[in-house]
């Protein structure tokens, strides 16, 4: 295979990476051989970064930010806090890995802070340690022109807990990555996720749970509603390895297709090596329900008010993943804003 | 109050043909009287609800229907609504996700803005839903469960005529409010229904039996065949269905 011609935005972070050690030269070497992924990656099949990547040809600078202040490249986290990950317009690249100890039972507040134009590749490496519990709280409201991937890996030891629920509005291209390695005997992995499309848009939730060890459970509700010509996707893997006995693992995706000119592509998969396990996916694709909105209008609603209120009964079910209320109450607002936009 | 005239329609069929449903349609309901429409299966009763409700698929080809002196072939559901005309349905429709009390209290305040009133403020809302959910039997833990769901057939129906005592529309129409209910809810229903029942309101009851007028008298009552009415007469005309059932009335309309 001969060399391939790189685009502005390869040869700009390639530049960007010169020098660089450790990951960030995998990642270099990676764009120098094979360039952004398209889709004839299967992983990026229904989100082609390169294409998407088109016109932005200069460099940003990223960073992740803890409660407020610029955040080491590792930490450890065992109360309690807000991230933010702050990107300026161009690509950029962010990592932080977060130690949460054993015992430890944190909240965290995730937001996305990016600039019109803004991609950032941003790397987050998150271990809970034995019995430790995490509750990710992550809202992914950015600029239609940014383009954020974001891709976490997480580390779950035996009794942990670890709860994630995200809600994006995607934007030219959106990416939410998170690969969980589930150690199984008494640990607990909870996945939410809500998408919420206005038109142009995408959103990308890929996953793969590993389970590793005996007795993991596992439950993942991705939830979403999308307009004409906006695109959601949603990959989800749960791998169960021999050793992992007795695992406890259901997958859920349902979205609303809200105009016949909608896109949504699903792949769900279930690869497992063990014989007694139950593990369970559904995926489902369907319309807005014409009856509930005559009978809704019959009553007086205007057409616009019952359709948000359709689509938000249908979406916030994943955001009860959200143990303080407060803050379910505040993606829920969120979300209730946007849907009165959308119509 | 209510008053049509020849009224016709058509509706697309599944292998996507269009079929004549209502074929000329004339009935005046005054204000302050109940009008019972009776027929059998596939006369167009339903139909006939859904076309002066406006739901999408059910336009009128034909003919006219003007309520309280303004037209409403052109109007939305909600505008209908909002002046007034209420659609008790068959088969109320589960909404899950959405409290009851918090879909009502959004019609509400939905009708009056549409017509230039203010809003009910939060504790008379509160009041006035506990006064009226009483006399239903309706509790309180039912109304924040979401609409219509896991509800009986029975409890569906009260909750549609509860619906009709919060927003007080100026006429009702009752679709086949009688069907799936016991001998003891249907008393209930009508005992409500009756409360409704004022000078200055009128009301459609579309019904298969005769049963249900027994308990909601009614000032008229018409036969309906084949997208027309077919005979009119008082209350005595339901008593004479029972007994004889629709086919001589069919072959008038054939």
């Amino acid at each position: 295979m001969g060399a391939i011609t790189h685009t502005p935005a390869e040869r700009t972070l390639i530049d960007l990476l010169d020098g660089a050690e450790d990951w960030r030269a995998a990642a270099r070497d990676a764009v120098v051989r094979f360039g952004l992924p398209t889709k004839r990656a299967e992983a990026w099949k229904w989100s082609d970064l390169r294409r998407a990547s088109q016109g932005i040809e200069t460099a940003g600078t990223a960073g992740f930010r803890i409660n407020g202040a610029a955040a080491a490249d590792r930490v450890t986290l065992d109360r309690d806090g807000e991230l933010e990950l702050v990107a300026e317009a161009g690509i950029s690249v962010a990592s932080i890995e977060i130690d949460v100890p054993a015992g430890a039972r944190v909240v965290l507040k995730e937001r996305y802070s990016l600039a019109e134009g803004a991609f950032p590749t941003a790397r987050l490496e998150i271990t809970l340690g034995e019995g430790a519990q995490l509750e990710r709280v992550v809202l992914c409201d950015t600029p239609e022109s940014s383009i954020p991937v974001v891709r976490s890996r997480v580390v779950v030891a035996k009794q942990g807990h670890y709860r994630q629920a995200t809600l994006t509005f995607g934007s030219k291209l959106t990416r939410n990555e998170t690969h969980i390695t589930h150690a199984g005997e008494g640990a607990e992995v909870e996945l939410g996720g809500v998408y919420l499309l206005e038109e142009g848009r995408h959103a990308d939730f890929t996953s793969t749970v590993t389970h590793t060890g005996p007795g993991g459970e596992t439950h993942q509700l991705v939830k979403g509603a999308v307009a004409a010509h906006a695109q959601g996707v949603f990959q989800g893997k749960f791998k169960v390895e021999q050793a992992a006995q007795q695992t406890d693992a259901k997958m859920t995706h349902r979205a609303l297709m809200l105009d016949d000119r909608a896109e949504i592509d699903a792949k769900p998969e279930l690869e497992i090596y063990a014989d007694d396990v139950q593990c369970a996916h559904g995926n489902a694709l369907g319309a807005i329900d014409e009856t509930a909105l005559f009978y809704m209008r019959q009553r007086g609603l205007p057409e616009i008010k019952a359709r948000a209120l359709l689509i938000e009964s249908f979406l916030a079910e994943p955001l009860d993943l959200i143990s303080d209320e407060a803050l379910r109450e505040e993606l829920a607002s969120i979300l209730r804003q946007r849907l009165g936009a959308i119509g | 109050m209510l008053k049509i005239n020849n009224l016709h329609n058509k509706v697309e069929t599944q292998d996507g043909e269009e079929k004549a449903i209502l074929k000329g349609l004339s009935l005046d309901v005054p204000a302050g009287e109940v009008h019972a429409i009776m027929g059998p299966n596939g006369s167009g009763k339903s139909t006939l609800s859904y076309v002066l409700t406006g739901r999408d698929g059910y336009d009128v080809t034909d003919g006219e229907m003007e309520f309280l002196g303004e037209e409403l072939g052109e109007l939305e559901p909600e505008e209908r609504a909002a002046k007034g005309l209420y659609l008790s349905f068959q088969y109320p429709v589960e909404i899950p996700g959405v409290p009851t009390i918090t879909f009502l209290k959004e019609a509400l305040n939905a009708q009056r803005t549409a017509r230039g009133e203010e809003e009910m403020p939060a504790p008379e809302f509160m009041k006035f839903i506990r006064e009226q959910s009483k006399a239903l039997g309706v509790s309180m833990d039912m109304l924040k469960r979401p609409v219509n769901v896991g509800f009986s057939g029975g409890e569906k129906k009260r909750m549609e005529i509860l619906q009709a005592l919060i927003l007080q529309p100026k006429f009702l129409i009752l679709d086949e409010t009688d069907s799936g209910l016991d001998i003891d809810a249907l008393k209930t229903v009508a005992e409500g229904v009756n409360t409704l029942r004022s000078e200055d309101r009128g009301m459609l009851v579309i019904t298969h039996y005769q049963r249900l007028l027994d308990y909601i008298k009614p000032d008229v009552v018409h036969v309906m065949a084949n997208g027309r009415i077919v005979k009119s007469g008082g209350p005595e005309l339901a008593h004479e269905l029972e007994a004889e059932g629709y086919d001589k009335f069919i072959g008038e309309a054939a």
